[in-house]
This record gives structure tokens, C-alpha cells and sequence, in this order.
């Protein structure tokens, strides 16, 4: 009878597990799909406010022509672009040809003064941290998923269940975000 | 010494679990100190006492739980900031609850000039973040960014939940001693032989709420510190939060009189100076982010 109820308790024990490790996987992985659509979402909101910033430009500097068509196909290129790779390094030539974009605007009081110019260079710097943080959060979603695959006893029920570590985006972390060290 | 990173969502989980032990021990507290109590008097008193003492606890914890975010908005006298209005706030916090994963809190801003910001509510769902009209005027980008970030932190900690049901345990500790002192005044003259019972009560009476105040005030420092590591996460930027508490250190507004004392140690540094307990210093504070 003892043995009957050892075995009973066991049992529960095991399925318990069994259903906690299921709903902890898939939690984990729905993060990172999750997290990774938010980086598409970014990268589609700054695509969308180039045209609106270059009509601006246009109206206040129309003769730099060489830079606006720069960033009109760093745009295309970006919106153009199939994986997400092929997208994150379109936006970081998207953000160089804006950089050389705001410099030239330097030389330009008028537009330097404008109004929206302004608001829509903040949203495009505020959309760039987004990006960024949208890729730290989808790297450190595989970071708990891939834990969770590789350390025991989570190692079980990956086997278990067919779940396997997954691998990080692979393209050089934004600088910005690095501190500078000293000691 | 090296900063270990601290996943948040362990932190959460370790907050939920003090938490419910820290319910545990309020229960268990309390009927050892009822029992204790029911020694110095009639077994009747005892259950008098615990009735009334469990049913204010109790509609205490609730109401302060489930209205924590309403109370603490409407004790400043903050207002809802208006999308239009404060877009560089609306961004930040935007971009943080893309680095944390959290919902978007309500912000609020507090008419006030002295530099402080403060987060409630009782889970992330119905978080709220709100920061001084000062601070939002005084800090470039990536300062006031940092600040944010720290009262995400407590948000994502789970720290608004288990700070009020310490201040909870604190709160009711202190009424049932002050209940214990004060009945003493309607002892019955004939207690002979109950001298030394009512000699432990009175010192425990005494000693208690003390004891438990020292630990709610060290569990808060505990908690700014986690919180500025877990800014730092969401981040990867310590210097923001760094250059943020050196011009709050520097700055010379004086206190706001419309802060109560009660709401202090929510704030992201004390608004009263000199009353320092709720808060760890601001250079160590800034210590421990340099190292990071």
C-alpha cells in the first residue's frame, strides 16, 4: 500500500514537471519571436519616417542632392531587404547616410530651426535606441531560452520535448551602448 | 568587485517568494505575539484584540494594494503627461519597455522643481511612473533616460507588491503593540503572578515596531541598489544614471512640503535631506555604478 502511494506521488511529481518545463519552453520561445518581430517593427517605423524628413530637407536645401539620394536608397535598401540581417546592417547604413544628412544640415540655419526638421531627427535618434534595445532584449530572450536548453535539468525535457539552443543575431552590437571603462 | 548580471526575471521570482514568506512571518508574528498577550490577560481579550487587529490588517493590505498607484499619484498631486507635450519622456520610456519587455506604464509628471521621479503600482500591468517637472527640465537625454529606467526596475521587480506589504507588516506590528500598551492602562488589579508576562509584552511591545522598522529601511536600501543594477541592464548605460544622481546631488531646490513623509521611500532619491535612511547615499549609489 506504501509503495502504491510512493509510486502515486512520484508520478504527480513528474507530470508536474513535465507541464512546468513544457509552458517554461514555450513561454521562452514565444519571447524571442516576440522580440524579434518588435526589431521589424522598429526598423519599419524609422523606414517610414525618411520620406517625411527628406521633404523637409528638400524644402530648406534642395542642392544637396548627392546626400538625399543617399539616404533615399539607404531607405530602399532597408525596406527592400529580406532577413533580418540583411536588414539590421541596411539600417546602420541608413543611420550613416542620416548622420552625413544632419551634418550637412548644420549649414543650414533655417532648417537647423525648423520645427518639425527637429522633431523628426529626435524621433529617428528615439527609434534607433529602439532598435537597439529591441535586439538586446531578443539576445537576452535566447540568452534565458538557451539556458534553459543547456543546464540541467532543463537539459531533460529539451531532450524531452525536441527543443534545441537557438542561435543569437549575428551582427556587431550597436557602439553607442557601450560604456566607456575605466579603471 | 565585479557586477554579477542579475537576470530580472530571477529577481521577480525571489521578490515573489519573499513575499509570500514575508506574509508568513507577519501571520506567524502575530500569533505569537497575541499569544503572548493572552498570557498577560483573559484568553477572551486575546480574541477581541486579534479580531479587530486582523480585520484592519487586512482591509489595510487590500485597499493599499489594489489603490497603491491611485494614492501615490494623487498624494503629490501629479498630473497625467499629455503625449503631445512631453514626447522625449513618452520615447524614453517607450524604448525601455522595448529593453525590459514590460507594458507601457501611465506617466505622470508632478508640478514640483526639486529633481525625483517615483514608480507604483501593484504589478506591471498597472504600473504607473512619475517624474518631477524639475527633472524632466534639468536632465539631458540619457540622464533623465537612466531614471526611468530605475523606476521601470521597480516595476519589473515586482518592489512596489513586496514594499507595501512590508510596510504592511511594519504598520500592523506597531498597532497591536500600541494596542497592547494602552490596555495595559485597563489591567484587572488582582493579576497576580502574570508580573513577568506583562514585563515580556512590554518589552516586546516596545522593542517590535523598532526592530521592524530597521528591517523595512534596510530592505528598501537593498532595493535601490537591485534597482540601478537592473536600470543598468535595461541600459547597458551606467554613466546616464551616473551623471543623473551627481546633478541630484548638486541640486539646491528645497524639499517640497507637499511630500508627505510616508511616500519617501518610493522616490528615486529622498526628497527630504538629512533624512537618509529610506535611501542608500548618493555616492555609494554612484560607487557601486562605476564599477559596473
Amino acid at each position: 500500500m506504501l509503495w502504491l502511494w510512493i509510486l502515486i506521488g512520484l508520478l504527480v511529481v513528474v507530470i508536474f514537471a513535465l507541464v512546468v518545463y513544457f509552458n517554461r519552453f514555450n513561454v521562452l520561445g514565444n519571447r524571442i519571436d516576440n522580440s524579434l518581430s518588435q526589431i521589424n517593427v522598429q526598423l519599419k517605423r524609422r523606414a517610414d519616417l525618411i520620406p517625411n524628413l527628406l521633404k523637409t530637407v528638400k524644402g530648406f536645401a534642395k542642392h544637396e542632392k548627392e546626400v538625399i539620394k543617399e539616404v533615399t536608397d539607404a531607405r530602399k535598401a532597408l525596406v527592400g531587404a529580406k532577413d533580418l540581417e540583411k536588414k539590421v546592417k541596411a539600417d546602420k547604413n541608413l543611420e550613416g547616410a542620416l548622420g552625413r544628412l544632419f551634418a550637412i544640415a548644420e549649414g543650414y540655419p533655417d532648417l537647423k530651426a525648423n520645427q518639425n526638421f527637429l522633431e523628426l531627427q529626435r524621433e529617428l535618434s528615439a527609434t534607433e535606441d529602439k532598435v537597439a534595445y529591441a535586439r538586446q532584449y531578443y539576445n537576452d530572450s535566447i540568452l534565458s531560452y538557451n539556458n534553459l536548453c543547456k543546464t540541467f535539468p532543463g537539459i531533460m525535457f529539451a531532450r524531452i520535448y525536441g527543443k534545441q539552443a537557438r542561435e543569437y543575431l549575428k551582427i556587431a552590437e550597436v557602439e553607442k551602448k557601450v560604456p566607456e571603462v575605466s579603471f | 568587485m565585479e557586477y554579477k548580471r542579475v537576470d530580472f526575471r530571477d529577481e521577480i521570482s525571489s521578490n515573489k517568494w519573499k513575499s509570500f514568506f514575508l506574509m508568513f512571518v507577519v501571520f506567524i508574528v502575530l500569533i505569537i505575539f497575541g499569544y503572548a498577550i493572552s498570557f498577560a490577560f483573559e484568553p477572551g481579550y486575546f480574541f477581541i484584540i486579534m479580531i479587530f487587529a486582523i480585520i484592519f490588517s487586512i482591509s489595510y493590505i487590500l485597499i493599499s494594494y489594489y489603490n497603491s498607484a491611485k494614492i501615490a499619484i494623487a498624494s503629490v498631486g501629479a498630473k497625467r503627461a499629455s503625449r503631445s507635450e512631453h514626447k522625449e519622456y513618452y520615447r524614453l520610456v517607450e524604448g525601455l519597455t522595448i529593453a525590459s519587455g514590460l507594458p507601457m506604464p501611465e506617466l505622470y509628471v508632478m508640478p514640483s522643481k526639486q529633481i525625483n521621479a517615483f514608480a507604483s503600482g501593484r504589478d506591471p500591468q498597472h504600473a504607473v511612473v512619475c517624474v518631477t517637472a524639475g527633472a524632466l527640465e534639468k536632465f539631458d537625454r540619457r540622464e533623465l533616460e537612466g531614471v526611468l529606467a530605475h523606476e521601470l526596475s521597480h516595476v519589473a521587480n515586482y518592489d512596489v507588491r513586496y514594499m507595501t506589504l512590508v510596510a504592511v507588516m511594519v504598520g500592523m506590528v506597531a498597532i497591536i503593540s500600541e494596542i497592547f500598551l494602552r490596555s495595559l492602562w485597563f489591567r484587572n488589579r488582582d493579576d497576580k503572578g502574570k508580573g513577568v508576562y506583562i514585563l515580556i509584552g512590554v518589552v516586546l511591545a516596545i522593542l517590535a515596531p523598532i526592530v521592524v522598522k530597521l528591517v523595512q529601511l534596510s530592505i528598501s536600501r537593498k532595493r535601490e541598489y537591485a534597482s540601478d543594477a537592473t536600470a543598468v541592464k535595461f541600459t547597458r548605460y551606467p554613466d546616464g544614471l551616473i551623471n543623473a544622481l551627481k546633478k541630484i546631488k548638486n541640486d539646491l531646490v528645497k524639499p517640497e512640503k507637499q511630500v508627505s513623509k510616508a511616500v519617501a521611500p518610493m522616490f528615486f532619491a529622498n526628497p527630504f535631506k538629512g533624512l537618509t535612511s529610506t535611501h542608500p547615499p548618493i555616492e555609494e549609489r554612484i560607487k557601486k555604478l562605476e564599477r559596473m
